[in-house]
């Protein structure tokens, strides 16, 4: 069966009625992902943009058919972890699952999920990365590209500024915590995300199984919303943010393109990089090749 | 029959967890809760116990596995001291608002600056206020037995909250007492199972927890949060006298009373500072004076009607803390009786005292001039100062 007749025949375990911002990558991610994942699930949605939509619920409502709950913005994985142990030690198969911002997973929460990492706790923790904390209206994280504007990161009226630093590379750090599974995702390749959300669930299995997406945000990042998915493409192709999986320590790249385009034509789809000059991008492009020939090296491995 | 061992406070809590057969066990090692930890962990890998044991990275998530695990259904246990707790603050508030019956020994340690590993009461008696049942024992027996009806009294329908057993690091962690353990089927049939209703993750029977919820129904889930610690009062004394009846032990209920009946000059402990202030009162005693001791057992939720009673015919009394209320140049349990003594209109003199900060002895003879101070009050009916022990 192709994707989009697999994808058709699963039932949507989200509410309809959510209020993700139109043209939304990450509703489209996480419908996409909680369908794959099925009935037999319990996942937290922690302090974020999908917890703000009303995936968790408001009130007395749901905004799921499966169990959801809201954990703390820093304790996600080891909630998780806890609910798992109950599970295994009664001998039923449940999928427990994470679908946290890059906030509450590469920053507040990166310890409770390196700890959960290293015990094996069974987990399946997919981090949605539009690169800062856009709930509370675009702060920066340690996911947020160099240059970016940010509410925290400001540029000055002389067009200078934004975030001083380079991210944290998060894919990385979780693939060297040698779980069974780490694989990076993007909204523009939904067979490549289904075909690797079925991988976590079996390896979840073993261990700790670790998604990471890349999700521009329009709202926060400044794109129109029919480009959503064009600029999520864009990432990938750019080599921004590559496509690949590590498989029990054996690193695979799933898309490699023989001439990747300028990183520029992805900065230039954006407000929050508007104020950049041709050295800031060409610093952005140096580090996007850097990754790129590291990844390589180890997918020759 | 009951056996007889000799063991260490840490044992003797971590013996009562066991008893209690928890399904999830996550703790994380501190001075000088260490040895619950490590005892826990050697049960399981003897298969003493069948607890799924997780060796987390911090306290943090020491409390969040047992969240998680207890919103999955299973009986839980965790343990801790000082630091630990205040960097369990975020998911220890949150067990408590999501009523999770949760059972967690804090071994009673100071917080630090300046560096301390020692006693003091200050860990637990700073976070009072988010929401727990927090109970403190005088001996190790006391802890064994607190751990195992600390599983029943925050189980019970009319409860559902977390619950501390409190008990003082090194006085009582680290010193060995004779102890009575009790029979496992007869703490299987006492405790019976924990099947949450109220709460629960399940893919068979999906339920959100914690939606974005507005201040109308929040206002209600407080509103009950703090009718559920009250009824846990009645709660603890009914199983107090169900312990008594499967085992030979009561310990009282909220608080306990020592040569009460008459008492004039009342001191008021907490923890294992009790045993000396008892002599200290038998001695008084033996002088003709009128001396009595109400021993705090329960401190959340406030037992104001039992503590009223107890003290409506004295002439005066003292409280000695273990800790400091920032704020108003007393200890915090002094307060807090004093609170509850408004309620009934009881106006009488009192002593605030402080003592034993930072594992500092508090003697019997200590004690004594405790009681001194007390008696003084009441004659020239004047409360006195604070009087601050080894200063």
């Amino acid at each position: 069966m192709n994707t989009v007749d697999k994808l058709a025949s699963l039932k949507d375990m989200i509410s309809p009625g959510i209020s993700a911002c139109t043209g939304c990558n990450v509703e489209l991610t996480l419908r996409t992902c909680m369908k794959v994942l099925g009935p037999d699930t319990i996942y937290a949605v922690p302090p974020g943009c999908m917890g703000g939509v009303g995936v968790v619920g408001w009130d007395t409502q749901s905004g799921s058919h499966i169990p959801v709950f809201f954990p703390l913005l820093d304790n996600v994985a080891s909630m998780l972890a806890g609910i798992k142990l109950h599970y295994e030690r009664i001998g039923r198969k449940v999928n427990v699952v994470a679908f946290a911002g890059d906030g509450a997973t590469t920053d507040a929460g990166m310890q409770c999920l390196s700890g959960a990492a290293e015990r094996g706790d069974k987990l399946i923790y997919i981090c949605y990365d539009n690169e800062g904390y856009m709930n509370t209206g675009y702060q920066r994280s340690s996911a947020t590209t160099k240059y970016s504007w940010t509410s925290t990161t400001p540029v000055s009226d002389a067009g200078s500024g934004g975030k001083r630093q380079h991210r944290k590379d998060f894919p990385m750090i979780m693939a060297m915590h040698d779980i069974p599974y780490m694989a990076t995702c993007s909204p523009a390749f939904i067979p490549d995300m289904v075909a690797k959300l079925e991988k976590a669930m079996e390896a979840s299995e073993r261990g700790l199984a670790y998604l990471h997406v890349h999700n521009p945000c329009l709202t926060g990042w400044g794109i129109r919303p029919e480009l959503s998915i064009e600029v999520s493409r864009l990432a990938v192709e750019t080599n921004f943010f590559p496509l690949y999986e590590v498989i029990d320590g054996t690193f695979v790249i799933n898309k490699e393109y023989k001439e990747a385009k300028p990183v520029e034509e992805y900065i230039k789809q954006m407000k929050k990089f508007r104020h950049l000059s041709a050295e800031e991008i060409a610093d952005i492009q140096g580090f996007v090749d850097q990754k790129w020939n590291r990844l390589k090296q180890l997918a020759a491995l | 029959m009951q056996k007889l061992d000799i063991l260490n406070g840490n044992k003797a809590a971590a013996i009562g967890a066991a008893l209690a057969r928890p399904a999830v066990i996550a703790a994380y090692p501190i001075t000088p809760q260490t040895p619950v930890v490590e005892y826990l962990t050697e049960f399981a890998a003897n298969g003493e116990i069948d607890a799924a044991m997780s060796e987390v990275e911090s306290e943090l998530s020491a409390m969040s596995v047992v969240t998680g695990a207890s919103l999955a259904g299973a009986r839980t246990f965790t343990a801790t001291a000082s630091q630990g707790l205040a960097l369990m603050y975020e998911p220890y508030f949150r067990a408590s608002t999501l009523r999770l019956p949760i059972v967690m020994a804090v071994v009673n340690r100071e917080m630090i600056s300046p560096q301390s590993v020692w006693g003091g009461q200050q860990d637990s008696m700073s976070v009072r206020d988010a929401g727990w049942l927090q109970m403190y024992a005088e001996d190790n027996q006391e802890i064994l037995d607190m751990v195992v009806q600390a599983f029943k009294i925050a189980e019970d329908e009319r409860v559902l909250l977390p619950i501390n057993i409190c008990f003082d690091g090194f006085y009582l962690s680290h010193m060995t007492e004779r102890v009575l353990i009790p029979e496992q089927e007869k703490v299987d049939e006492f405790l019976g199972v924990y099947q949450p209703k109220h709460i629960l993750l399940d893919p068979q029977k999906p339920m959100a927890v914690d939606p974005l919820t507005n201040g109308g129904l929040l206002m209600e889930y407080r509103y009950r949060h703090l009718q559920a610690q009250q009824a846990a009062i009645e709660v603890l004394e009914e199983t107090d006298k169900l312990y008594g009846q499967a085992f030979g032990r009561t310990y009282g209920g909220a608080i306990e009373q020592y040569r009460m009946e008459d008492a004039e000059y009342v001191l008021i402990t907490t923890g294992s500072m009790s045993g000396a202030a008892k002599e200290a009162v038998d001695i008084q005693r033996n002088r003709g004076i009128k001396a009595g001791l109400v021993r705090m057992r329960l401190l959340r939720p406030f037992p104001q009607k039992q503590v009223c009673a107890a003290l409506k015919k004295a002439k005066a009394f003292g409280v000695v803390d273990k800790n400091v209320s920032f704020g108003w140049n007393t200890g915090i349990v002094y307060q807090e009786v004093k609170s509850a003594l408004y309620e009934e209109h009881l106006c009488i003199p009192s002593v605030p005292v402080i003592g034993g900060l930072g594992g500092e002895d508090i003697s019997i003879r200590m004690m004594e001039e405790c009681i001194d101070a007390i008696k003084k009050a009441a004659d020239e009916q004047k409360s006195s100062e604070t009087i601050w022990l080894t200063v």
